[in-house]
């Protein structure tokens, strides 16, 4: 069931009109973790755009996902210079750890992993973030250090 | 003109085309997969590239290219080929081989393009995008994994359309068209089938029915609204396949999936006649003979009188015409009406009390023969027209109109043509858009304004508008010769704006906003439809609107007229072609026009006029003398269309014999003494009038299988009532009625009367009309009975089509009503009213305000018509059933 209330809440910060698109889309995202489909049917009808185009954005920005996300959600750099400087295996150990492929969510809805072309900080490369967070100059051994500041 | 030459032509072509459509229209070949001349173009596949000099060294798309002077323009080159040769590579990396099973195969441009460009190898690898195929939505199936994201659905659907109910998800590489959602919820047009060059979308009715190259096409008119929009239907067999628009592509889901009524297990193939109370299957001279000897016994008794006629708005101009003639020179009266009578034959009144009736002068008979369905009518020099006919508006100049207001109608529903104009109209940047209605349509969402008002308040609504304009520009004036203009603004502004707008439910600031709008517009235009017109007092409703187009309109700018909604396909031609009481055809007076007829048809034309429809209902009701004994009906099912059910069938009963001619056994079927089974749709010859004047013609395409065309018909009832009329075919039939039909001079296939030859001088005089409102019956909620998109009356609903997108009624009701009902989506609710009652499954839907529920007409198991009296609102208590 759809909780009105909380999404109410979120739309009476805006005026309504189709421009509040993307804005709301990410309160929703932030507070939900993902797009909930009633959700963004009231999303449609509330600011008069077609549900097609609520859609068009909500799978075109990648900070965006249909599927609930975990709590944290992760990713790892595999631009050009994290690629280099072992972008790739730092995910592999990434995805080990939380036992699941880029992409997926863990079980217990704790953890989302998701792969990003540059977080924009290659000096420090390799780069993963958590949530806002960046951690830089990662090493696997770090790997689970970082994890166990987040699991409950 | 633009002067450049392509592959060394040398062409002149109009400013702003582009390099792609001058080749096109020049017979000259280039490659080419996103563009479609029903869209505008994007330059999103880049295979219409061409080499332009002077211009960048790098190919430029053709598409999106304008022409300009002293272009050089080179379409076929090694290098171009490659290039188009590696981007339809990359099209293919991803394509699966369905060609062998895929609908589209013979018919497809990645073919096409394919072989073209001789591509035989595909060297390039990629990630496999995971096979989407939505199995799931209706009538149309999608499969991702064929699609070539060029877009073409996507913008057909958003800016012809007006849908926007599917458009791409993600991006890049992984670009794949959805919905939002599965299933596909939408208009269910189909348009962006036929608009997708490729087999990604896959029109369910048609799927593995047939190959393309195997079907038979033959052009023919819709016959489900008075769009009239001009299609193919493809046979194979005979048997219809698919139904397809050239061009534009457009068309409403009725016409493109419609076409099962032709083949529905109801249709009558043989004739009925009654024994015993039953009505059994009879041969067409058994029939016949019983028809003539029922309806010769009343004529013999109580006089020629006492047959009346009631024709249909479904049946060709050609039938309508004869069927006019057999009443006017066979039985020598005029009692004759269509069930027209109670919406668009209202509109036609209105309009000639406020602009007067029609005139033509300056139109002769030509010498020359003319083709099949052309009038002999020539167009002088000096041709002069006035009167109601003149201004009714030309729909391809819908959209040069500046300001549309549309009044209690819900136009896509109603006639989706008017929408895709209106569409075409909001790419103008000066274009302004008033919706008014006490429902949320589909329109609300393009509007500037929306006008929300209280069912049945259009007259107060009208008034508010009114003044709203005299009070935006002080001292204005009509724009055209009004008579009473004074007088009329006096009676006007003795009620306040604000009083109307609160009485009609609506804001003053809305009022004096739309006043504006109306007041500066240089075209504006009027659409109202069967919201309007089928009220009770639906006549003086269409007097208010004429007042106000008197008031507004400049007639002499292209798109500034009145649009009404005829509903059904030939609406506009039945009445037209004189099937009314008081008109001969081509709405000729029957006092002074009769002579012309009298002379052709060797027999003397009553200059009495017949009684109404409604008329002739009341005598039933009332018993008196001059009640017709017998009827005859052209289709025209009374039962199901006119307001109150119960009374017309009880009225019904009280004829003595009545004969039917339809192709289902209708609920009026039911009560006849005979049953004539006739030919629909594709089984056709002979023209409509659409509801902008337009002659469409007709094909017949399959065999009657049984049953017979309508005027074939009326020729042998007429014929054994002692009055022969003798024609071979429908084009005989149409010559002779053009003839006698000088207003529709000029006209033929796919053109409009009146002739835009013809000068027009209008004036009108302001006419007053009633300002009560009343709606019939007691509950607390007011019932509207309307049109749905996905029928056409009630015959669609005999075909799978339709059926499948509204498979019954449903009782349209806002969320907080229902809530208070507590009933959910789905469930049945009991609605009943002074005059009966049907239970329904709600649907809950914002778009109804509160107090408010709709109830579309079109289903005989749940007749709308069970609940309403003398009109298309009343009131009604809900309870959940
Ligand atoms: S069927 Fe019509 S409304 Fe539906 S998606 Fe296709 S074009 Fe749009
Ligand atoms: S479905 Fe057809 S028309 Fe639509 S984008 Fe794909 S290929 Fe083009
Ligand atoms: S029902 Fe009307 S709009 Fe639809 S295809 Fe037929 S004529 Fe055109
Ligand atoms: S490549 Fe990883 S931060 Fe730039
Ligand atoms: S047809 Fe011109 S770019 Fe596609």
């Amino acid at each position: 069931m759809m909780d009105v209330e909380r999404l109410e809440t979120i739309l009476t910060q805006y005026e309504g009109y189709p421009q509040d698109l993307i804005p709301i889309l990410q309160d929703i995202q932030d507070q939900y973790h993902y797009l909930p489909k009633d959700e963004l049917k009231v999303v449609a009808q509330r600011l008069n755009v077609p549900l097609t185009k609520v859609y068009s954005v909500a799978t075109f920005y990648k900070m965006f996902s249909l599927v609930p996300k975990g709590r944290h959600e992760l990713r790892v750099c595999l631009g050009t210079t994290c690629h280099l400087k072992g972008g790739q295996r730092l995910l592999e150990s990434v995805s080990s750890h939380l036992g699941i492929e880029p992409g997926y969510t863990t079980a217990d809805m704790q953890f989302s992993l998701e792969t990003v072309g540059c977080l924009g900080s290659c000096a420090q490369a390799p780069v993963m973030m958590v949530d806002d967070k960046y951690y830089a100059r990662m090493t696997i051994d770090k790997v689970t250090k970082v994890l166990k500041l987040y699991k409950e | 003109m633009i002067n450049l030459t392509i592959d060394g032509k040398a062409l002149q072509v109009k400013k702003g085309k582009t390099i792609l459509e001058a080749a096109l229209a020049n017979g000259i070949h280039i490659p080419h997969l996103c563009y479609h001349p029903a869209i505008k173009a994007i330059g999103s596949c880049r295979i219409c590239v061409v080499e332009v000099k002077p211009g960048p060294p790098r190919p430029q798309p053709a598409c999106t290219t304008t022409v300009a002077e002293g272009m050089e323009v080179i379409t076929q080159s090694e290098r171009l080929q490659d290039l188009r040769r590696e981007l339809v590579k990359f099209i293919l990396v991803n394509h699966p081989l369905d060609c062998p099973w895929c609908d589209k195969a013979g018919e497809c441009l990645l073919q096409d393009l394919t072989h073209e460009l001789g591509i035989d190898v595909v060297d390039y690898e990629a990630v496999k995008v995971p096979p989407h195929i939505d199995y799931e939505s209706r009538l149309i199936e999608r499969y991702a994994t064929r699609c070539v994201t060029c877009g073409r659905c996507v913008r057909v659907c958003r800016d012809r359309v007006g849908a926007s109910a599917i458009n791409f998800e993600s991006r890049g590489y992984f670009t794949e068209l959805g919905c939002g959602h599965v299933p596909l919820e939408c208009e269910f047009c189909g348009t962006c089938i036929d608009i997708c060059p490729v087999g990604a979308l896959i029109n369910k009715l048609f799927k593995y029915t047939a190959r393309s190259w195997e079907l038979t096409k033959t052009k023919t008119v819709c016959p489900y609204c008075g769009g009239g929009c001009n299609y193919e239907v493809h046979t194979k067999n005979g048997h219809i396949h698919r139904v397809r628009s050239q061009g534009s592509l457009l068309l409403c889901g009725r016409g493109r999936f419609g076409f099962g009524v032709l083949e529905a297990p109801e249709r009558l193939h043989q004739p009925l006649i009654k024994k015993d109370g039953q009505l059994v299957a009879a041969t067409w001279d058994e029939a016949l003979d019983y028809a003539a000897r029922g309806l010769k016994e009343v004529i013999d008794n109580a006089g020629p009188d006492a047959l009346y006629g009631i024709g249909s708005p479904r049946a060709t101009n050609e039938a309508s015409f004869l069927f006019q003639k057999l009443i006017r020179a066979g039985l020598g009266h005029n009692n004759l009406d269509s069930p027209a009578r109670y919406n668009f034959a209202r509109a036609l009144a209105g309009i000639a009390a406020v602009f007067g009736e029609a005139q033509v002068s300056g139109v002769a008979l030509g010498s020359v023969k003319k083709g099949v369905y052309q009038s002999p009518w020539e167009v002088q020099e000096e041709a002069k027209g006035s009167g109601f006919p003149f201004v009714l508006g030309n729909a391809h100049h819908l959209s040069h109109a500046d300001v549309i207001l549309i009044v209690g109608a819900d136009v896509t529903p109603e006639m989706p043509t008017y929408g895709w104009r209106i569409m075409d109209a909001l790419k103008n940047e000066n274009f302004r858009l008033v919706v008014a209605n006490p429902r949320k349509t589909k329109f609300d969402r393009y509007a500037n304004l929306n006008l929300r008002y209280q069912p049945g308040s259009e007259r107060l609504l009208l008034i508010g508008l009114m003044e709203a304009v005299l009070e935006a520009q002080p001292g204005y004036s009509p724009h055209l010769e009004a008579e009473g203009f004074e007088d009329f603004k006096k009676t006007l502004l003795k009620t306040s704006l604000s009083k109307v707008a609160k009485q009609a439910g609506v804001k003053d600031a809305d009022l004096r906003q739309a006043g504006k709008l109306l007041a500066q517009a240089q075209a504006p235009a009027i659409i109202f439809g069967h919201d309007l017109m089928a009220q009770e007092q639906g006549q003086d409703n269409v007097i208010a609107v004429a007042d106000l187009f008197l008031l507004i309109g400049q007639p002499c700018n292209k798109g500034s007229a009145l649009y009404p909604i005829a509903e059904k396909n030939n609406t506009r031609g039945v009445c037209d072609v004189g099937v009314m009481p008081n008109y001969l055809p081509g709405y000729q007076s029957l006092a002074e026009g009769g002579g012309a007829f009298a002379k052709l048809w060797g027999k003397p034309v009553s200059d009495k006029p017949g009684v109404t429809l409604e008329e002739m209902l009341d005598q039933l009701e009332n018993n008196e003398p001059e009640a017709p004994r017998a009827l005859y009906l052209l289709g025209g099912d009374l039962v199901r269309l006119l307001p109150n059910r119960q009374r017309t069938e009880r009225l019904l009963q009280k004829v003595r014999f009545m004969v039917v001619q339809d192709a289902f056994l209708t609920d009026t079927a039911r009560l006849a003494d005979v049953v004539l089974p006739v030919a629909i749709h594709a089984e056709l010859d002979g023209t409509y009038t659409s509801t902008d004047g337009r002659l469409g013609c007709l094909q017949a395409a399959l065999s009657p299988n049984g049953t017979r065309p309508d005027w074939q018909i009326i020729t042998e009832l007429s014929q054994r009532l002692g009055y022969p009329m003798k024609y071979g075919s429908a084009p005989a039939i149409f010559a002779e009625m053009v003839q006698l039909m000088p207003i529709w001079a000029g006209i033929k296939e796919g053109h409009r009367w009146p002739h835009k030859k013809i000068s027009v001088s209008l004036n009108g005089k302001f006419v007053p009309f009633s300002t009560e409102i009343s709606i019939p019956g007691e509950g607390k909620y007011t019932l509207i009975v309307g049109k749905t998109l996905a029928h056409s009356g009630s015959y669609t609903t005999h075909a799978h089509g339709p059926q499948t997108i509204m498979p019954g009624a449903e009782l349209k009701i806002n969320p907080a009503d229902a809530q208070a009902l507590k009933v959910n989506e789905g469930e049945p609710v009991k609605i009943s009213s002074t005059q009966g009652e049907i239970t329904v499954p709600i649907a809950v839907t914002v778009e109804i305000p509160r107090g408010v529920v709709f109830l579309a007409d079109h289903f005989s198991d749940t007749p709308a018509n069970l609940l309403t009296s003398n009109s298309n609102l009343c009131r009604v208590q809900l309870q959940k059933g």
